[in-house]
């Protein structure tokens, strides 16, 4: 994504290894975007309750369907207008983007933990293990994801925490593949050999040495599976087998307001929105961070 | 509406028009109908649906009808019939009548069908439409004696409702499955295609009897497709892909008022909404089992509110459990539950649950309304979660004992009588998950009994118990909006059943 011509040609020999970094991070115009948008979409979520102008379950079904105050019609107590059961918009939006970075950021963490856990074995070890872990991840690879998620949300019913569980348990297999093959790559280097000649532990070399190493794929994977994760969400609670009712979850919200929309296009129109921006900043960090970090972006 | 979304909506509608060829049925003389909710088995004994009594009464023919306009009783398959005593009902038969196989209606027919529907092993979705039955006698080809186990003076009202009659050897040789699979009635159409869970093609039956009090029919095909979402319904409507749909929510029927291509039409129908509470001691919400938490549940919920703003015209709130104006059916003596939020919250802190607790609602239709429920018992701390699914899955549930609150709604077969509602809940039937003696009782007695007064009475006495003791929460009666094709002449009836038959196009 990086324009690699538009990053300065930089002095070597003055720059510390620290400065040379920030200035290729304020370089990119991409990541600095990315982040501006997701650091203010974790502030909204954070900051919710401050700044949502009313409760997101308040419903009063004499004040429905007003639309947001660009209309006509619209009114300043409601900014995004109302949905079909009279609860504030806005608020429903803001308290929305908490459920969908708890799901991002759940998930991106269940997964990466099992994923990371796997390919580092494999890749570490290599042989036996190596097979095994291939072979998980062989099986993973050939389950359809959306229809095993619905398949088992359907059985055990759908909630916050069965989506996180359930999307966290399945999504695990980038981590694995992309951990197992940077392993096998540092595992041969010279510094894994050097701890391991000076009497280091397996586990302090694969946590001191190997680890540290693969940082930056590690956190690029883990940027475009919290994006994947979130728009699974809303996928599942579109088909209504994600998050119930009466939770904003931005997915719901579009699912519900789907019946407006030859009529009441904001209602679809707005969550929509939200939803494509953030996870547009998710990815965009993402993809900044591997610019920055591969050796390709180092100008 | 504003000017942008007038725009959109206009814009919405050219696309679609120019994507669409033109598909307008009239110059086919045919309508294309379409339905959310699937149909188990189309033997209308087999499903419990309203799409199941809409196809019943297009493909299969009933005793007695009941004329919709009048309410008076017209000899349909039978052409005259008298009680001989408080239990027995003789009918003489019509002559000349035909089956869709081509089969000749005759007394064995009749016999056939109602001593198989009433044998437990029959598997009869709804019980109740049969079990007044003791069984059926041939007198001669053209006779018959129905003999009931008790009186049941409501019997003429469910011989011209879901009790259909089905050519005897054809029936004894598929039953249910083969019938639902290549369906034969003697009803003014037949159906000439099948296919389960997608669509249901008619065609007229051209050999229908002229006597019969159902016209001729004029429109010469119909097909019903099985269209689970509502939206994609609305887009057919709107780009001419369909004639006709119905239960469209109050939003979007508003909102379709202004396609110029289409008519909206309301009315109230029989169906009653309610909320249905699993009050047994294995109940899987065992709150439930406390009178004051069904009580502030009653109390929490703004009846009056939903039925102006997401309801509908011509709907009412309800104090009992039955349709008003089905005989027997009162809310004299009934408590009256009124919007009281603190008085709910009170109710439920005396009972304990002063932090509320949670509990799942089980919904199969009109999702804005049981959303609506939500919003009312989460604001006095009752956390309900949304459960939403087709009816059978739904109805299955329930009487597993898995779902002990349910959004439902109920539309009596169209029966204009309580013994067609109250008791299918509440006389220990399969669906009956409060499990009362008293109630069951006074429900027996209405049921059975001939004289018209103390039936009444005990009715009056069952539907104010079940209020009393707080058992199901009557919502409202439910208006139904059909949205179809501005040059179909059609009548909407308060018992939901679009009779194709009297169809036309202008």
């Amino acid at each position: 994504m990086t324009d690699v011509a538009a990053i300065p040609v930089l002095d070597l020999t003055t720059a510390s290894s620290g400065a040379l970094l920030r200035r290729r991070i304020m370089a990119h115009r991409g990541l600095l975007i990315g982040t501006g948008l997701l650091t203010l979409i974790i502030l909204v979520a954070l900051l919710a309750p401050l700044l949502a102008p009313h409760d997101p379950y308040a419903q009063d079904l004499s004040r429905r369907m007003i639309p947001p105050i660009w209309y006509e019609k619209g009114n300043w107590a409601h900014l995004l207008g109302t949905d079909n059961l009279g609860r504030d918009y806005l608020s429903r939006v803001l308290y929305g983007a908490q459920i969908s970075l708890l799901i991002g950021v759940s998930v991106m963490v269940i997964s990466g933990l099992i994923g990371t856990a796997l390919g580092l074995a494999a890749g570490f070890f290599g042989g036996r293990v190596d097979m095994i872990v291939t072979f998980f991840i062989t099986v993973r690879l050939a389950l359809p994801l959306i229809l095993v998620a619905l398949a088992v949300v359907a059985t055990v019913g759908g909630s916050l925490w069965v989506v996180i569980l359930v999307l966290g348990l399945l999504k695990w297999d980038r981590f694995a593949v992309v951990m197992r093959a940077a392993t096998q790559q540092v595992r041969v280097l010279d510094y894994v050999a050097a701890a391991e000649a000076a009497g280091a532990s397996t586990l302090r070399v694969i946590v001191g040495e190997v680890l540290p190493n693969l940082l930056p794929q590690l956190v690029v994977v883990a940027t475009v599976e919290a994006a994947s994760a979130i728009l699974l969400e809303a996928a599942l609670s579109f088909l209504g087998l994600g998050v119930q009712p009466p939770l904003p979850s931005w997915g719901l919200m579009i699912a519900e307001a789907k019946t407006y929309m030859f009529f009441s296009f904001w209602l679809i129109a707005i969550p929509g929105t939200a939803l494509a921006v953030l996870v547009f900043a998710v990815n965009m960090v993402g993809d900044g961070i591997r610019d920055v970090s591969a050796p390709g972006g180092r100008g | 509406m504003s000017r942008f979304s007038t725009g959109v909506l206009t814009a919405a509608v050219a696309a679609m028009v120019a994507v669409a060829p033109a598909l307008a049925d009239k110059k086919t003389n045919s309508i294309r109908f379409a339905y959310d909710q699937v149909v188990e088995n189309v033997d209308p004994y087999m499903n419990n649906v309203r799409i199941g009594v809409i196809i019943g009464q297009q493909v299969w023919d009933t005793l007695i009808y009941r004329d919709p306009k009048t309410s008076e009783y017209k000899g349909q398959l039978a052409t005259a019939w008298k009680w001989l005593d408080d239990k027995t009902l003789e009918l003489d038969l019509r002559k000349g009548v035909k089956f869709h196989n081509g089969a000749e209606f005759t007394a064995d027919d009749v016999v056939y069908t109602l001593n198989f529907v009433v044998s437990p092993d029959s598997k009869v979705v709804t019980r109740q439409n049969v079990a007044w039955i003791d069984r059926a006698e041939k007198i001669d080809a053209y006779k018959v004696r129905i003999i009931c186990k008790e009186p049941f003076p409501a019997a003429i009202e469910y011989l011209a409702g879901p009790v259909v009659i089905h050519p005897h050897e054809y029936y004894a040789k598929v039953g249910p499955q083969g019938m639902n699979e290549k369906p034969v009635g003697s009803g003014p159409y037949r159906i000439s295609e099948h296919s389960v869970g997608k669509f249901v093609r008619m065609e007229r039956n051209p050999d229908y009897f002229k006597d019969s009090p159902k016209p001729q029919p004029k429109i010469e095909k119909v097909e019903i497709r099985f269209i689970p979402d509502r939206q994609t319904q609305v887009a057919e409507m709107m780009a001419g892909g369909a004639d006709m749909i119905m239960n469209v929510a109050l939003d979007q029927a508003t909102q379709m008022k202004a396609v110029p291509t289409l008519q909206v039409v309301s009315g109230e129908t029989m169906r009653i909404a309610f909320l249905h509470l699993d009050t047994r001691e294995a109940t899987t919400a065992p709150p439930l089992r406390d009178l004051k938490v069904r009580q502030a549940i009653m109390h929490a919920i703004d009846r009056e509110s939903m039925v102006k703003q997401i309801v509908g015209q011509g709907a009412r709130v309800l104090n009992t459990l039955c349709f008003p104006p089905q005989f027997g059916c009162s809310d004299e003596g009934a408590p009256r539950y009124s919007y009281d939020p603190a008085k709910a919250k009170a109710l439920l802190a005396e009972a304990g649950f002063k932090d509320g607790f949670d509990i799942d609602l089980y919904a199969y239709r009109e999702r804005n309304q049981t959303e609506a429920m939500i919003g009312y018992l989460r604001a006095v701390g009752i956390r309900a979660n949304l459960r939403f699914m087709q009816y059978a899955a739904m109805r299955e549930a329930n009487r597993a004992g898995k779902a002990a609150m349910l959004h439902q709604t109920w539309g009596s077969f169209s029966v204009n009588d309580v013994s067609a509602s109250t008791p299918v809940y509440y006389k220990f039937g399969p669906d009956d998950v409060s499990r009362d003696p008293e109630v069951r009782d006074f429900l027996q007695r209405g049921d059975s009994q001939v004289d018209p007064a103390v039936r009444k009475e005990a009715y009056r006495k069952a539907l104010a118990l079940i209020a009393e003791r707080a058992y199901s929460l009557p919502l409202y009666s439910l208006t139904t909006y059909y949205v179809a094709n501005k040059d179909l002449a059609f009548i909407a009836y308060p018992d939901e059943i679009p009779r194709f038959w009297e169809m036309s196009y202008k």
